[in-house]
């Protein structure tokens, strides 16, 4: 081996080692503290090993309501922007009109506002137009005025893609223009669909600039763990991120797994 | 085995406009093709073929006169509810299905059962040659596998008429001249009618039963089978466009009987005058390369021209000669290769013949003396 290309590899691993511990301290000091048996969250010094942080978590009654809230949002988030995100890239993919660049700017700005301005002025429309004060129907409204975008983004990315003769193929097989899009049309989007219910989900589960504003007196789990800290810090918060970095990486090693086995039976 | 009867297809004056062209796409288009007929449409690109094959297959609706399939007039009815199936350029096979659900869909969206469409799709496959491959993705199949699914999807719906949008121009040579044979059994086989569209001269001379010319503003030229077209052309275009052809800019001297002489820039010459042009119109003298030969004594009845030789270009079975007649315009001989290999010397002055009746003189839009 050439002695640069050791020098090359040397400094590349060095900076990925680096990087990852940049990236991964602070999510394992901050699990170290769930085990921690001091009522002050902190690693050092280390009290003893404990368990009982998760009992707390669990036995916070304020913390299962406000989880169930996260789920009732993320849910209508996803069946609301999934559906518009899917209408919009095929309207901006299939048709040449003349309002095609202000309906993707209508559809893209939202993503460009930052999310408290989203969150007051989805209030304040409900507020005043109508009469209903925030809550989880204006969370779900506000989230899904930028998530609707994302989606389309990503739609939009698979059917750029699509050989629209396909469609028309079917059609002069006898296939409805129902049938075009369920037999065909839909199949063929249908990866993109599914990352955008993912990607809407997560978004709408970890938002908190938005929401704080939109949902008034009601609070989804983000915004609880904010109330929580700022009031009076507990351990028994790093026990849910805890859990939480468990099940992001679950989700993200099953996904990858299943990604890599489509793409190799893709290029079979 | 005749078990899909094709049905006449009747196209009336159809005239084609699309929506902010200035021009219309195609015109005056007049064809009664017969059931079971293979009927190729041979034109160059954007002479309006494509347009015909939507027309017909009801993805268009013509803004001028009207289509008839089976005696049915098809204005308004959809491509879904034609008798027709339609073989794209790119095939679109449906590339997340295997290939018994590519070639059962169409009967699927009539509601036929699971084993009904996989009984169809094993009959066709026998049919187009290519039995056991029902349960492949289309994306393992080769060039010519792709091409056979996609003629037997389109054959499961039992049409009365296949249009195929130049299906064989992605295949190489080989496979592109053994599908041609293919094509054409499978017409007869089945009795079904085939509107082939292609620029692909070779292809419409080989497989069709007919071939209607077009020419690039979007009108028939002519209709006729492969031997008459090529034989007896009717138009200058024509003419030019089908096979090789000698094409001398020539201007009509005297006419008698169905023959002119013409002036040209090597001298008079004879010929036939199927479209009656009177003397001093512009036209062109065509003589195919093969009838030109040298010549020999006592040809009285043959134009006769004395040339230099240009080039030879050896070709195997046939030599072309490349001639300078002294003109502007240039001759092309084609001769047999006998095996004597007793060609002109190059530079040197040959005598050259060719017989009244096989010269030609014809005129037609886009064919004036430049």
């Amino acid at each position: 081996m050439r002695p640069s290309s050791v020098v090359l590899r040397v400094v590349t691993g060095g900076y990925l080692i680096l990087f990852f511990i940049y990236l991964l301290m602070p999510l394992v000091f901050m699990s170290l503290v769930a085990f921690n048996s001091s009522t002050v969250p902190q690693v050092s010094p280390w009290q003893g090993f404990t368990l009982k942080w998760f009992g707390v978590l669990l036995a916070d009654n304020q913390m299962w309501g406000s989880l169930i809230n996260s789920f009732i949002v993320a849910f209508f988030v996803v069946i609301i922007s999934v559906p518009i995100g899917l209408s919009a890239s095929l309207l901006l993919t299939r048709l040449q009109f003349k309002y095609r660049d202000g309906l993707y700017a209508v559809l893209v700005s939202p993503l460009l506002l930052p999310g408290i301005i989203i969150g007051i002025s989805t209030f304040l429309f409900w507020d005043r137009a109508f009469q209903l004060s925030g809550g989880l129907f204006t969370t779900i409204m506000a989230q899904a005025s930028f998530i609707s975008g994302y989606s389309m983004l990503l739609i939009m990315a698979r059917s750029q893609r699509f050989d629209r003769i396909q469609e028309d193929a079917a059609f002069d097989l006898g296939a409805t223009h129902w049938q075009v899009f369920y037999k065909i049309t839909l199949p063929f989007l249908s990866p993109a669909l599914i990352s955008a219910a993912a990607l809407a989900f997560m978004q709408s589960f970890d938002n908190y600039n938005t929401t704080l504003f939109a949902i008034g007196f009601e609070q989804t789990l983000p915004i609880y763990i904010g109330s929580k800290l700022r009031s009076f810090i507990s351990p028994a918060m790093n026990a849910l991120s805890f859990i939480f970095i468990l099940f992001t990486l679950t989700g993200a090693v099953i996904y990858e797994t299943l990604r890599r086995r489509e793409l190799r039976n893709n290029s079979r | 085995m005749n078990q899909y009867p094709g049905q006449d297809i009747e196209i009336i004056d159809v005239g084609m406009m699309y929506e902010g062209s200035a021009k219309p796409a195609i015109k005056g288009i007049n064809v009664h093709i017969k059931a079971g007929e293979f009927f190729s449409f041979l034109g160059p690109s954007g002479c309006g073929k494509t347009t015909i094959l939507r027309l017909v297959s009801g993805f268009l609706d013509p803004t001028d006169g009207k289509i008839l399939i089976g005696g049915k007039d098809m204005r308004g009815i959809g491509p879904n509810k034609r008798p027709t199936a339609m073989i794209f350029q790119n095939l679109a096979l449906f590339p997340l299905m295997t290939v018994a659900e590519n070639i059962g869909f169409g009967l699927e969206m009539r509601g036929a059962s699971l084993a009904e469409r996989r009984k169809k799709a094993g009959e066709l496959l026998e049919l187009v040659d290519l039995p056991g491959v029902e349960n492949k993705k289309v994306n393992d199949l080769s060039g010519g596998q792709r091409q056979r699914v996609a003629i037997a999807r389109g054959l499961a719906v039992e049409p009365s008429v296949l249009l195929l949008d130049e299906p064989l121009s992605a295949l190489d040579l080989k496979l592109r001249q053994h599908m041609r044979t293919e094509l054409r059994q499978i017409n007869k086989r089945t009795g079904v009618t085939f509107i082939y569209i292609t620029h692909d001269q070779g292809e419409a001379l080989t497989m069709s039963d007919r071939i209607g010319v077009m020419a690039s503003d979007g009108t028939i030229e002519q209709i006729a089978t492969a031997d008459h077209l090529y034989n007896n052309p009717r138009t200058a275009f024509v003419a030019d466009f089908v096979g090789k052809n000698n094409k001398i800019k020539a201007t009509v001297k005297t006419i008698k009987n169905g023959h002119a002489v013409v002036e040209t820039s090597f001298g008079l010459i004879k010929g036939l005058n199927p479209q009656q042009l009177s003397s001093g119109q512009q036209a062109f003298a065509f003589v195919r390369p093969e009838v030109i030969s040298v010549a020999g004594s006592s040809e009285n009845s043959k134009n006769i021209i004395t040339c230099r030789v240009k080039n030879i270009s050896f070709e195997g079975a046939f030599v072309t000669i490349t001639l300078d007649a002294g003109g502007e315009d240039t001759l092309f001989m084609r001769t047999h290769n006998d095996g004597s290999a007793l060609f002109p010397a190059i530079d040197s002055e040959i005598d050259v013949s060719f017989g009244q009746h096989n010269t030609r003189l014809l005129a037609g839009r886009g064919y004036g003396h430049a």
